[in-house]
């Protein structure tokens, strides 16, 4: 293995953390991230670098980093791109592990040259670089965390078993902080920006032998090395689900083209087919990547089939056709089943799928028609629409819903459309790891991707 | 010892080259051989204009199809002649007329990150309106090619539907991974199989144009 990606450890899990360009200004970044550093509650050593000031924030400051005695296991820089590479050569002599580069001014605006000399400076070093032209880091756990973003503008997730691995700081940024107002727990957050030495293929690799990592988001622009990512993503996905957002998608083929062929596939066409052939899940949007991944927290489906429960009929067919739409199935319950249902609900519900149990039935008529459900040999999903806004239904249903989630035979999502109490209530589930949705289509394209997924490893065992 | 015929048309030579079976052909220089090869061939034929200046043969008329006879085979032949007058003619290509069934692109690019890659999709007319096409990153395995298949919106006419028969699918999934094989071992920058036409015993390649 590459030595700098031996050292990959440092950027999640350093035991010193050196802030180069730490400074007393609130407005600059190298404040910004010493701030979070502290506030954050990072229990390893903090060590701000900057020849202007004695102290900072409490932490004694240093000239630079041969000044500091104590092991520095990773450096974040927030200073102008020009004199990284020459900082980068210290950190080398300092011993320095990994570092990460939140400048921007290198191959994105064109100064290939000053890549290339921080590229070789790293590689001579075996240093881990991050960036440049990056957010940098984040991981919960270990709380260390590069980015320059203030907390009170931006949450900060909490632990969990997603990691992301981002292209763009800015897409990044709004993954963490909308994971953070959903309470989606993070693994390790990194933003890798121009990728100079490790890239999103490295990151794949690494976060897949990651024992805290469960699941992976990646959300990608380009890749210099198609074939890596292709391998990385076969090798890592069906351990743990990728769930890639791609940008650029436009169907700009090549600018010569002479064949057909080479007209109708553009270069997204190639991103499609590493995707479909890896089985990596390909969303269209930032929210698409939590709704599938909000699928994961239940029990994987063993095919196609979807009950439906309803307290109004109207959002029941327009789940049916979403299910069509989709190219799932809406299951024919067994005889058994339906025998079941009769024998256990009034006899103002027709049984059916969708299984309308009319907008007066309380609480415990939903549970039922679910356990039915559960026990139906015809069905492998369960989507159970409630109209939180009717008189009979209140938020019991939050305990009915739980209960048959916890025993693990069938997933079972949520679908809620309304206002203020209904996402209330969709809130409470999804913190208790129900999937909610706030439509019948986007619910479904979720369970869509995630039974594709399911039964992908099921054919692959 | 059997000497290897010399190739008409190279393109149709590589691809024999990997057991990829094309139309039979020949290369007519006179009326008299396309009469010759089209006997041999077996009629009907069709005729076309092989010419370095001429990229739409059906442009210029450089295309006459389902000729059934010797008499409209030698008319075909002056008026391709005719058409192609302001240009330099290699020859005239006699093949044998595709059978009917449904008309498939299969093709191939080389993705400045993937590398080489192969494509499907219903070809005609209909590749244009519809760009209804599936790919793979090649090499590519049996499940691959299965899954492009299924991908295409219009798989239905692959697979069978409203009591057309399915073509013959093991030969369409055989012949997309010998071309998968093909892209990567010649290095094809693009290639086009186009039409390539299957029916439930199996198919023809009627025309073939690469770059590498």
């Amino acid at each position: 293995m590459r030595a700098d990606i031996a050292n990959l450890k440092y950027v999640f899990e350093p035991k010193s953390i050196a802030i180069v360009g730490a400074s007393d200004n609130p407005e600059k970044l190298g404040n910004v991230i010493l701030k979070n550093l502290v506030d954050g509650g990072y229990e390893g050593g903090i060590y701000p670098v900057n020849p202007k000031y004695p102290e900072l924030l409490g932490k004694k400051c240093y000239a630079d980093l041969k000044s500091i005695s104590g092991k520095v296991d990773l450096a974040i820089f927030a200073i102008p791109a020009p004199l990284v590479p020459d900082v980068a050569e210290e950190c080398g002599k300092k011993g320095v592990k990994a570092i990460v580069v939140l400048s921007a001014g290198f191959g994105e605006s064109g100064n290939v040259e000053l890549e290339e000399k921080l590229k070789s400076v790293v590689l001579k070093y075996g240093i881990a670089l991050i960036g440049p032209n990056c957010l940098g880091v984040m991981n919960p756990e270990s709380r260390v965390d590069s980015i320059f973003f203030p907390f009170y503008k931006f949450g900060r997730p909490g632990v969990g078993d997603i990691s992301i691995i981002t292209q763009s700081g800015a897409v990044g940024s709004c993954i963490a902080d909308l994971a953070a107002y959903y309470k989606v727990g993070f693994a390790k957050f990194v933003s890798y920006g121009n990728g100079a030495t490790i890239n999103e293929v490295d990151l794949l690799e690494y976060l897949g032998a990651d024992a805290k990592t469960k699941q992976i988001m990646l959300y990608l622009e380009g890749t210099k090395d198609g074939k890596g990512l292709l391998s990385a993503l076969k090798k890592v996905n069906p351990k743990k689900p990728i769930i890639v957002l791609k940008a650029g998608k436009g169907i700009v083929a090549g600018a010569a083209a002479m064949s057909h062929t080479g007209n109708l596939a553009g270069n997204y066409t190639a991103y499609q087919a590493a995707f479909r052939q890896s089985k990596a899940i390909e969303v269209d949007s930032v929210v698409e990547l939590f709704y599938v991944a909000n699928m994961f927290s239940q029990v994987r489906p063993t095919g196609n089939r979807v009950g439906i429960i309803t307290d109004g009929g109207g959002l029941g067919v327009l789940t049916a056709d979403a299910v069509e739409k989709e190219g799932l199935d809406v299951a024919k319950m067994s005889d058994i089943g339906r025998q079941r249902l009769r024998e256990m609900l009034p006899a103002r519900i027709p049984i059916a799928n969708p299984l309308d149990v009319i907008a007066d039935s309380g609480v415990d008529i939903y549970e039922k028609a679910i356990n039915a459900m559960i026990e139906d040999e015809n069905v492998d999903s369960i989507v159970v629409i409630i109209l939180f806004q009717a008189p009979a239904v209140d938020s019991r249903i939050v305990d009915v819903l739980v209960r048959a989630s916890d025993k693990k035979k069938k997933p079972i999502l949520v679908v809620g459309v309304g206002g203020e109490y209904t996402r209330q209530n969709r809130k409470t589930l999804d913190s208790y790891g129900i999937p909610t949705y706030g439509s019948p289509e986007t619910a479904i394209r979720a369970l869509k991707k995630f039974t594709e997924y399911s039964l992908f490893l099921k054919d692959k065992k | 010892m059997a000497r290897k015929p010399i190739c008409a048309i190279p393109e149709f030579c590589v691809l024999e080259n990997y057991k990829i079976a094309v139309l039979p052909y020949g290369l007519a220089a006179t009326p008299d051989e396309a009469a010759k090869l089209a006997s041999k061939i077996g009629y009907p034929v069709a005729l076309k204009l092989i010419s370095p200046d001429v990229t739409h043969k059906t442009d210029v008329g450089g295309v006459k199809i389902g000729i059934k006879d010797e008499t409209r085979l030698r008319h075909a032949y002056e008026d391709i002649l005719e058409g192609a007058r302001e240009y330099r003619v290699h020859g005239i290509l006699v093949q044998k007329m595709a059978r009917k069934g449904v008309e498939l692109i299969i093709g191939g690019k080389k993705d400045s990150q993937f590398g080489h890659m192969i494509v499907l999709g219903l070809g005609g007319v209909y590749v244009e309106v519809f760009k209804d096409v599936s790919a793979r990153i090649c090499p590519i395995t049996k499940e691959d090619a299965q899954e492009m298949v299924m991908e295409l919106r219009s798989h239905p006419l692959l697979t069978g539907v409203r009591g057309m028969k399915p073509v013959n699918l093991d030969k369409l999934y055989s012949l997309l991974l010998t071309v998968s094989k093909m892209m990567v071992k010649e290095d094809m920058k693009e290639l086009d199989l186009n039409p390539v036409i299957f029916d439930e015993l199996g198919f023809d390649i009627v025309d073939v144009r690469f770059v590498r």
